[in-house]
């Protein structure tokens, strides 16, 4: 166990070592993610804004495409030069470069979720104040799933020639599971006032392990050099 | 000779003992679609050999070295490593392969120090930065540990990605073209660190495109033909005009 944790470590240390050099990823995602929210903030206008529930749905926007750019970017750096197939020689088990790459994309969406998330509040004033721990909570957890399979897809579709678009294509459907309850839940929370549970609750919570488990177990068996 | 008489080398009958070889291939085939890449491929390879690959281009030299090395997993037959099937997974027989292939297999971003660094961590490697240390002295690449490899030129990062190979200290080398991209003190230079590492007791599997060269370095030569064996025998035994006729290179 101490071993496998280890191993993690390395590897996601590895990765952030490279982005941090490199600044390839969070860069771009970080530029993107505010671009599409000033552009939809200024499309919806100043009233929809105001209300939670838009402005959580701008945000997921934001988060979903930003996201499948973090995913694409992380996996473009195995690809370079055959340095996954260094990897898969390594004595290590496979599912650890899958946790270990699943834990920078993440580590990468909540530094972007960090930035943007702000700026769409002091830039066009989205009110989240009713409820920061639970929206906190709610897209921590949708964030989790989204990244799951977006982690297993990225390694799929970089092992072909039809990379950007494809990935969106495959992510993004399967991600609808996990927008539509958390944004019930910010309706529920938001508009309502009511908190958060119920369906939507479970729902994300299915979602999310149904996604990790999957994609854990899937991703040996896809990953080629 | 015929062809025949070229597969002679180092065949080992089925109950030979697992001390005795490195590599036990069994009518190893790869079949993607209808297209045979390898077709019942059956060869031994003893520990400490020094064996060259050969062939024409898409005679499926670099996918059998890719299946040596756990990468691709054949259609059909059986592989045997260390005494241990090859399966999925098994990263215990991977921890005794190092590989030099067509890409440098290295991260750009990071320097020639902490890409040896990090590779010798995953390979638990006591004391990686000395080590990485003395294979950088060893490919002569000192001077340069702390850039990043996208600062290298092509032979440079060749050197490096030979370096990575090496630092586990495998005991079965798999080098697919190592020389390519090499200027000659640097080839000359691979060439003596192949002997030395062979000399030590490394074995090693080489997939060359110079054929001349590969018979002079390796002590064996299997040669292959549309993935099918057409040559196995000790390189003293073969000429260069009898090679270059059975794997139809005209």
């Amino acid at each position: 166990m101490m071993l496998l944790l280890r191993q993690i470590i390395m590897l996601t240390g590895k990765d952030l070592r490279i982005e941090a050099r490199s600044r390839q990823t969070l860069g771009l995602v970080i530029v993107l993610g505010i671009l599409i929210i000033v552009v939809l903030g200024l499309g919806l206008g100043p009233e929809q804004l105001t209300n939670g529930a838009s402005a959580t749905a701008t945000l997921w926007v934001a988060y979903l495409f930003a996201g499948v750019l973090v995913f694409e970017k992380t996996m473009s750096v195995e690809r370079h030069d055959g340095a996954l197939a260094s990897l898969l020689l390594a004595p290590i088990d496979r599912s650890v470069i899958y946790v270990a790459k699943l834990i920078s994309n993440l580590i990468l969406m909540l530094i972007l979720a960090l930035v943007i998330t702000p700026v769409a509040v002091v830039l066009f004033g989205f009110d989240l104040s009713a409820a920061p721990g639970q929206f906190t909570m709610i897209m921590a957890m949708s964030i989790l799933g989204f990244a799951a399979v977006g982690t297993l897809f990225a390694a799929v579709v970089s092992s072909t020639r039809l990379q950007g678009g494809l990935l969106a294509i495959v992510v993004l459907p399967l991600a609808l599971p996990l927008v539509i309850a958390s944004t019930q839940m910010m309706i529920q929370l938001f508009r309502d006032g009511k908190p958060i549970g119920g369906t939507g609750l479970t729902v994300l919570l299915a979602a999310d392990v149904l996604y990790l488990v999957t994609s854990w177990l899937v991703f040996e068996l896809i990953l080629e050099p | 000779m015929t062809a025949t008489d070229l597969i002679t080398a180092d065949k080992q009958s089925p109950q030979a003992d697992a001390l005795d070889w490195v590599i036990r291939a069994r009518g190893l085939s790869l079949h993607i679609d209808d297209r045979a890449i390898l077709h019942d491929l059956t060869f031994d390879i003893n520990p400490g050999s020094y064996v060259a690959l050969l062939g024409a281009n898409g005679a499926g030299k670099s996918t059998l070295l890719h299946m040596l090395a756990t990468l691709t997993v054949p259609t059909a037959g059986e592989l045997r490593l260390f005494g241990k099937r090859v399966g999925r997974g098994n990263p215990a027989i991977r921890a005794n392969i190092g590989m030099i292939g067509h890409q440098p297999m290295l991260y750009r971003d990071l320097t020639a120090l902490e890409n040896l660094v990090f590779f010798g961590k995953l390979y638990n490697v006591k004391n990686p930065t000395d080590r990485a240390e003395e294979l950088l002295d060893q490919v002569a690449l000192s001077h340069r540990a702390d850039d990043p490899a996208c600062t290298f030129s092509r032979g440079m990062v060749q050197r490096l990605a030979i370096a990575r190979a090496l630092m586990h200290n495998p005991k079965l080398l798999l080098a697919d073209e190592p020389f390519s991209g090499l200027d000659m003190a640097s080839g000359r230079m691979l060439e003596n660190l192949l002997a030395q590492l062979h000399a030590q007791g490394m074995t090693i599997v080489l997939v060359n495109h110079d054929i001349e060269q590969s018979l002079a370095l390796a002590q064996r030569a299997i040669a292959l033909r549309q993935g099918r064996i057409v040559v196995d025998a000790q390189t003293c035994e073969l000429d260069l005009e009898t090679v270059i006729q059975e794997i139809g290179i005209s």
